[in-house]
């Protein structure tokens, strides 16, 4: 065929695959947020679920969800960062870091639905937390933890080692530096990963499914040892097994749009902060 | 005299708001080997890589004035440019095979130009290796990876690479600065060779080089081709007080 | 107290130990996984084949020693009537369950705790040559003319080749994983079909012809692809898809495996794009360069340089957008239509390994066989993922030819 005419032909399938992906992202989003602008309001936030859930608000499934991020950022972000800086700063170039890093991948890798099962086995039955917002914070905490430990690295690795040796060549000790040299420089990265995790916390369904994940509750948790409701769970349940499907519908539209927006606000602010980071 | 090969008419390029060249001209003839010569930074290379457009690569760049190879003007809106890399041929200062077995890289030329006849594309490769001076030493293993040779051979490969293709210039950008001195003048010795047939632009920081393979010499400085002239002269009895610095070494 | 050397030193000590030890959990976390998981799920083999503390009785003249599950299966449903077929006499199958017994006899003819039953049942099954009855063992009848046929455990050949998955049958639930496993492969296999060619279409757009601006767009459009959901594209998939699908088609209903596979597709797009787009990039300016010198279009370096040189890069990255398709949970439970049937075609319902997880799970007795059999699934699940990432990692450091 003619160099010319394939080229052109070739150049113009992957230009409208471009636009198809764009076209795809703006099909989602703007069906969703165009079927749930009409529903949220301040009193569907603000407001429990009523008449078998096809009317009132989500108000308990936006706390549960806030708990569950809380809960599990609270507990994966300290290990994550930690477990960076340990084989960024510490553990030098041996097997133990290509282990480390391994075996993050590799966690990273495994499906939402077996740290389901992981969290059930564990933290449910053979810890005795039942169904629980602390065993669905650690399972999801788990799941984010590959995620805030990549992050992390990178951000580490982007701190230039001349501020390292300077900061030792004054006299500083190792902890010394990464805590006043090393950290605040990569802190804003490392933000920027919190951000991500939070944004995948507060939408995963599969690992709080029997971990703590509640259909429907009367009243807001009190401790850490109670079931809650959370937002991708509910608009599960609304979607698909409510009393009244068909009913429910602007419900769930409305529960999507809240999802939506969550994610929106955290992709936004991450790839803001990354933006100026870059200006910098 | 002929009319030239290659001739560049008033022409300036910019990459950005940095003015890389400024307003050269200059006319080469077929067959013969012309070097230019320069502190690095001075523009040399990118005034070779106008004549096969290679600078249409990089973003952000501008062109004035009039380029033309054979006396066709090659920024004319209706050039074919891939036609013109074809007549234009090239070699970079770092040798670049594919990924591919050697026989497959001195055919690619001809396959991305639609060329399909085994017999012709394996006689051309073997009068391409042989041209380039590769063809004993490899012509036992011509379907293992290219990247089995050495540094030398890569480079005589790439040179091959270009001859299969049957450009009337040959453009070549430092190509020896990344070899051993052996293979250096294996290189000179085939541009010697290649100048029969094709018009040769040659590119180096080796002044020795320029003095030993070109027939003309383009003294280029800070962007400004500051002397042009046949080497001999050049390197006896340049006219600028500038060449002359840079040829005795007080300078770059 | 921070000027004590000495106190510095310990502080850095423990410091250093406190951070290793954070690096030692995160990397054991997968370990214990994958601990868990085999230890719940390997006690499934230690399960009888029929329902736990029930046994089959038959009349001791009856020359029938044991069923498997599945001829189990098929008498109580009916499909087995006659126990010619299974090697006796021409005489038609009575089943007998204990809820018939309080049919027969009255709570008084039983007893106060039931003392009398095992008695009543040793002479229904006397009675009647042809009888097989399921009855709780805690009742167990005995007598000359009565006999137990042998049960033995769940063998993991059935779990793996298994046809039919019927997790809740009495008195034989049936454990078989392969209409799941190839389910779970089907959709993902043909979601990877549509998604490769577009994926790798952007990703060559992406890194070889968009501009400034386009990538500016593009980028974040496929970040939000990511990040959104899978809940929310199970929700789109059921409410827009489905419904599409139906018309398109004209089939009966909308939940189908094609339709799952469409989701999935969109689903894995994101990790194709991203990991392709970075191996095109990885290939050397001086390769493309010396293309178009040799006069080869653009399209044509693509090709003929760019891509092979590409080529384990790309490779990876549809290894893991399988590894994707495979583990994802919500959004092909909410759209595939869960029947647990080895699918013909793409407008079959199918289940998946994930969504039969997520299905089931909450309905599962603690500590049940079928409590088991779901937690192998996560032990197969959890096998495939592996493996898919490691052939991912071994493909991405391989090199296709060495450069020096």
């Amino acid at each position: 065929m003619n160099k010319k005419l394939s080229q052109q032909i070739a150049f113009s399938i992957f230009r409208i695959f471009g636009i198809l992906v764009v076209l795809i992202l703006m099909s989602i989003l703007g069906f969703i947020i165009y079927n749930g602008i009409q529903v949220v309001n301040w009193e569907f936030l603000s407001t429990y679920p009523e008449e078998g859930m096809t009317s009132g608000g989500i108000f308990p499934a936006i706390v549960g969800t806030f708990y569950l991020i809380i809960g599990s950022m609270l507990f994966a972000f300290p290990l994550g960062v930690m477990s960076a800086i340990y084989t960024n700063e510490y553990a030098g170039n041996g097997w133990v870091v290509n282990f480390i890093r391994m075996m993050t991948n590799n966690l990273a890798s495994i499906p939402s639905i077996v740290f389901g099962l992981f969290g059930m086995s564990l933290f449910v039955t053979q810890l005795k937390f039942g169904d629980s917002i602390l065993a669905g914070s650690l399972t999801l905490g788990l799941l984010a933890l590959p995620l805030i430990i990549r992050t992390t690295e990178e951000a580490l690795k982007a701190v230039p080692d001349t501020y390292r040796t300077g900061s030792l060549a004054l006299g500083a000790t190792k902890l010394q530096t990464i805590k006043r040299v090393v950290l605040p420089s990569a802190l804003p990265n490392i933000l920027t990963g919190l951000i991500l995790s939070i944004g995948r916390v507060s939408g995963e369904t599969a690992p709080i499914l029997f971990t703590v994940a509640a259909y429907f509750l009367p009243q807001l948790p009190s401790s850490i040892f109670d079931q809650a409701m959370a937002l991708p769970y509910h608009l599960y349940v609304l979607a698909t097994s409510g009393t009244d499907i068909e009913a429910a519908r602007p419900m769930a539209y409305g529960t999507a749009f809240v999802l939506i927006v969550i994610v929106l606000i955290m992709n936004l602010t991450a790839s803001f902060l990354r933006r100026k980071l870059e200006k910098q | 005299m002929d009319k030239p090969m290659i001739e560049a008419k008033d022409v300036n390029f910019y990459y950005g708001d940095f003015h890389a060249l400024k307003n050269i001209s200059m006319q080469i003839e077929a067959n013969t080997v012309t070097a230019f010569i320069g502190p690095s930074g001075c523009g040399k290379s990118t005034f070779l890589r106008l004549f096969n457009r290679m600078n249409d690569l990089i973003d952000n760049t501008r062109m004035e004035g009039i380029c033309s190879v054979d006396g066709k003007n090659i920024y004319d809106k209706k050039i074919n440019i891939d036609e013109l890399r074809k007549q234009v041929g090239m070699v970079f200062q770092k040798p670049n095979p594919f990924p591919k077995s050697i026989f497959e890289n001195v055919a690619y030329g001809l396959r991305v130009n639609n060329i399909g006849d085994k017999k012709f594309i394996a006689h051309r490769v073997e009068t391409s290796l042989k041209a380039a001076a590769l063809w004993d030493e490899v012509k036992d293993k011509l379907h293992q990876s290219a990247f089995q040779l050495s540094g030398g051979q890569q480079q005589r490969l790439c040179i091959a690479r270009t001859l299969a293709i049957e450009p009337s210039v040959i453009l070549m950008d430092e190509p020896a600065s990344a070899l051993d001195p052996i293979s250096t003048s294996k290189i000179e010795e085939l541009v010697h060779d290649l100048k029969k047939q094709y018009t040769i632009v040659i590119v180096t920081h080796n002044m020795q080089q320029a003095a030993r393979v070109s027939d003309k010499t383009g003294f280029f400085m800070l962007g400004e081709l500051i002397e042009f002239s046949d080497t001999k002269k050049m390197f006896l009895n340049p006219d600028k007080v500038e060449t002359q610095n840079y040829i005795t070494g007080k300078f770059g | 107290m921070k000027h004590n050397p000495f106190i510095r030193k310990m502080l850095e000590k423990i410091t250093e130990q406190i951070l290793r030890l954070s690096g030692a959990i995160t990397s054991i976390t997968i370990l214990f996984i994958c601990f868990f998981l085999f230890k719940e799920g390997i006690h499934l083999f230690n399960n009888p084949d029929i329902e736990k503390g029930y046994g089959l009785y038959v009349h001791s003249r009856n020359p029938t020693i044991q069923l498997s599950p599945e001829q189990t299966k098929k008498v109580f449903d009916g499909e087995l009537d006659n126990w010619k077929e299974l090697g006796w006499d021409d005489k038609n199958i009575s089943l007998f369950r204990i809820d018939d017994a309080f049919e027969i006899h009255s709570e008084k003819d039983l007893g106060e705790n039931y003392e009398l039953l095992p008695q009543k049942l040793s002479e229904i099954i006397s009675n009647d040559e042809s009888i097989i009855a399921f009855l709780p063992k805690k009742y167990a009848p005995s007598g000359a003319s009565v006999k137990e046929l042998i049960s033995e455990n769940i063998k993991i050949g059935d779990y793996f080749l298994g046809k039919e998955w019927l997790p809740t049958a009495t008195p034989a639930p049936l454990f078989g994983v392969l209409p799941l496993v190839l389910g779970t492969l089907f959709v993902s296999i043909i979601a990877l079909l549509i998604a490769l060619p577009l994926g790798l279409g952007v990703a060559i757009y992406l890194a070889e012809l968009a501009g400034e601006k386009q990538r500016r767009l593009l980028k974040p459009v496929i970040e939000l692809l990511a990040g959104i959901p899978s809940v929310v594209y199970g929700f789109f998939g059921l409410v827009v898809l489905a419904p599409i699908v139906q018309k398109a088609f004209g089939i009966p209903v909308g939940e189908t495996a094609l339709t799952g596979s469409l989701i999935l597709a969109i689903m894995a797009l994101p990790t194709i794009i991203s990991v392709s787009e970075d191996a095109l990039r990885n290939t050397p300016r001086e390769m493309r360069e010396a293309s178009l010198a040799l006069g080869a279009s653009q399209w044509q370096t693509i090709y003929r340089v760019v891509i092979p040189y590409a080529k384990s890069g790309i490779s990876a990255a549809v290894v893991l957008g399988i590894g994707r398709a495979i583990g994802e949970t919500m959004a092909v439970l909410m759209v595939t239509g869960n029947a647990a049937l080895i699918p013909h075609s793409v407008f079959d319902s199918v289940r998946t390994i994930p969504a039969t997880i997520a299905a089931e799970l909450g309905e599962a007795p603690l500590g049940s066989a079928h409590y088991q059999s779901l937690f192998l699934l996560g032990c197969i699940l959890f096998v495939f993922t592996m493996i898919i990432s490691i052939v991912a990692e071994i493909i991405s450091k391989k090199k296709n030819y060495k450069t020096h």
